[in-house]
């Protein structure tokens, strides 16, 4: 009887936790209509005010340029695509940098390639379902959060 | 040197505004554009001290929305919580009032501070008599009770609306008076300018309240009958200065559309209103104040009935049988029927007359009924005719009537006293 008791017990306790853990929101759009435009800081720090982002790119300048504090002063554009997936890049950059949430990180999910010799002004727009890179002369690529899939001069 | 360089400055915006993106544009550029040059916009806009470079402006204002009209939505994403209309109005709002300050200070010397601080001490006092109308009202309510009480703070209401009366239109004559009397030689941007001043002063919602306010005293109060020559004085007044308002807010409402139809001032854009003004087509315009025009007519309506109701009321409280009646024709008709009947039927017209008549409508009513919107003076004087020939008849019949009394009485009294026959001489008599 007791131990019926302890059974019955343990699985309501997983119905009621499965239920919870399940519930799911779905079609979230996640798009910022226009990117922002951030300066790092003297501490290699990034902070968007409009949606409240604020991170450290100490490990991307590493990562890109070999050099932790390569990024200072630099203007780097961030855009967050439909999906939730933040795309970073900047003047002399080889890559843009696809990133997604998780707690309290942006862990990257891909780094496309987008130059040989590194980007001179590049400029991030949004065009649903794809995010559109653009560079000095008239340079356009259209990104998905893994690889290109147009590229136009 | 400094005008021209003023106007170099312009030119160069005009052409910045003007000049086509290239083809493959960074939406944070378009953002950015598009408010610094809103900002340098505002800022020209405040340092302007001539007319033409106001001129210039306003050219350099409707490039800036054509061109940035198509990307209204984005742009209002992308700077929310601002939109591109709100930004636009608020653009052409400092534009016009700009042009206007300007203008009023080439033409004709007036600051329009000093026009400004006229009128919003204006609107000050009419807020001070809205909230003593308020307590009026409440008083009014309550000292229903007693007749002295009501009957003063009656007057004391009426006082108050007039002086709303009085005081709004100054205040409209404060707004147009700089502007002098033809307005068909008023610039369009001057129209512009006082169609915002109206608006900004709220006019025509505080027109409406003061004859929405006379509609409640109507209903809340039982006026006497002298009290309607007076009410009918300050609607007759209140209606006369509203046409003439409403004539001259057509005269400004109709100027002609700038380049945008979004931009016109009846059917300019309020700010946080969404959408491109350039892609809206125009809505139909409403008549302006045509809100009031529902409101006057009930306010006349309403005087109206509970004039021609009391005055009924005098007749019926006499048992007095005219006709019903609801206005000028009706009563009229009314009184003339009673007294032809009142002849043909030869019953006794005194309480009509000396009761009604001579002691009521002729004392207590007469001045409104002279009014020219009620009977008017010639026909009240031939209603008045009737009636008192109607008593005057009377009057002649019983005359005749105590005539014969009194001269029956006399024959009685000569033949009784004074033709006495003499007794008969008797033989004795003659023998002797």
């Amino acid at each position: 009887m007791n131990r019926s008791a302890k059974f019955l017990g343990l699985a309501l306790a997983v119905t009621i936790l499965q239920s919870c853990a399940s519930l799911t929101l779905e079609n979230v759009d996640f798009t910022w209509p226009v990117e922002s435009v951030i300066t790092v800081s003297a501490t290699n720090t990034i902070e968007d005010g409009r949606y409240s982002l604020v991170c450290n790119v100490a490990p991307l300048a590493a990562k890109e340029f070999e050099d932790s504090t390569a990024l200072r002063g630099a203007s780097l554009r961030l855009l967050r695509n439909p999906e939730g997936y933040y795309f970073l890049t900047g003047p002399k950059f080889k890559h843009v940098y696809v990133f997604t949430t998780g707690v309290g990180e942006l862990s990257m999910k891909s780094a496309i390639e987008v130059s040989q010799t590194g980007l001179v002004a590049p400029k991030l727009n949004q065009r649903p379902p794809y995010i559109e890179l653009l560079d000095g002369n008239n340079q356009r690529r259209l990104l998905t959060k893994d690889e290109i899939v147009e590229e136009k001069k | 040197m400094n005008r021209i360089s003023t106007l170099l400055l312009l030119f160069s915006l005009l052409a910045a505004v003007v000049v086509s993106a290239p083809a493959q544009q960074s939406d944070y550029d378009i953002k950015t554009t598009f408010e610094e040059r809103v900002a340098t916009l505002k800022t020209s806009i405040d340092s302007a001290k001539s007319l033409v470079a106001l001129d210039t402006l306003k050219t350099a204002i409707d490039s800036l929305d054509r061109r940035y009209a198509p990307r209204s939505a984005f742009l209002d994403k992308a700077r929310y919580p601002q939109t591109f209309a709100g930004t636009m109005t608020e653009l052409r709002d400092r534009h016009l009032m700009a042009y206007d300050r300007t203008y009023l200070l080439q033409t004709q010397g007036i600051r329009i501070s000093d026009l400004e601080s006229q009128i919003s001490s204006l609107s000050l006092r009419l807020d001070t008599l809205t909230i003593e109308r308020n307590k009026l009202f409440q008083d009014l309510a309550e000292s229903k009770r007693s007749v002295a009480a009501m009957r003063e703070t009656i007057r004391k209401l009426a006082t108050n609306l007039q002086a709303k009366d009085r005081l709004l239109f100054a205040m409209i004559d404060s707004i147009f008076i700089p502007y002098g009397k033809d307005l068909s030689r008023v610039g369009d941007m001057q129209k512009e300018a006082i169609t915002h001043k109206l608006e900004q002063a709220n006019v025509v919602t505080r027109v409406y309240d003061i004859a929405s306010d006379n509609v409640t005293f109507l209903e809340a109060t039982q006026l006497q009958g002298k009290d309607y020559a007076a009410m009918m004085d300050q609607y007759a007044t209140f209606s006369n200065r509203w046409k003439g308002l409403r004539e001259k807010m057509v005269a400004v409402a109709t100027a002609p559309t700038p380049s945008e139809p979004g931009a016109t001032p009846a059917g300019k854009p309020r700010a946080g209103m969404k959408g491109p003004s350039i892609t809206t087509a125009p809505a139909p315009k409403p008549a302006p104040g045509s809100e009031v025009d529902s409101i006057l007519a009930v306010w006349n309506e309403r005087m109206q009935k509970t004039f021609w109701t009391a005055i009924q009321k005098e007749f019926t409280d006499k048992a007095i049988p005219v006709n019903s009646f609801s206005d000028a024709r009706t009563f009229s008709e009314s009184i003339r029927s009673y007294v032809q009947m009142a002849k043909t039927s030869g019953e006794d017209p005194s309480v009509f007359v000396n009761d009604v008549w001579k002691a009521r409508i002729d004392k207590e009513w007469r001045e409104a009924l002279t009014k020219d919107a009620m009977l008017g003076r010639a026909e009240y004087a031939a209603l008045d005719k009737l009636v008192s020939e109607l008593g005057a008849q009377k009057f002649d019949l019983r005359f005749v009537l105590y005539a014969l009394v009194v001269l029956a009485l006399a024959i009685a009294v000569w033949w009784f006293f004074i033709r006495k026959p003499k007794p008969a001489s008797t033989p004795a008599a003659k023998k002797s």
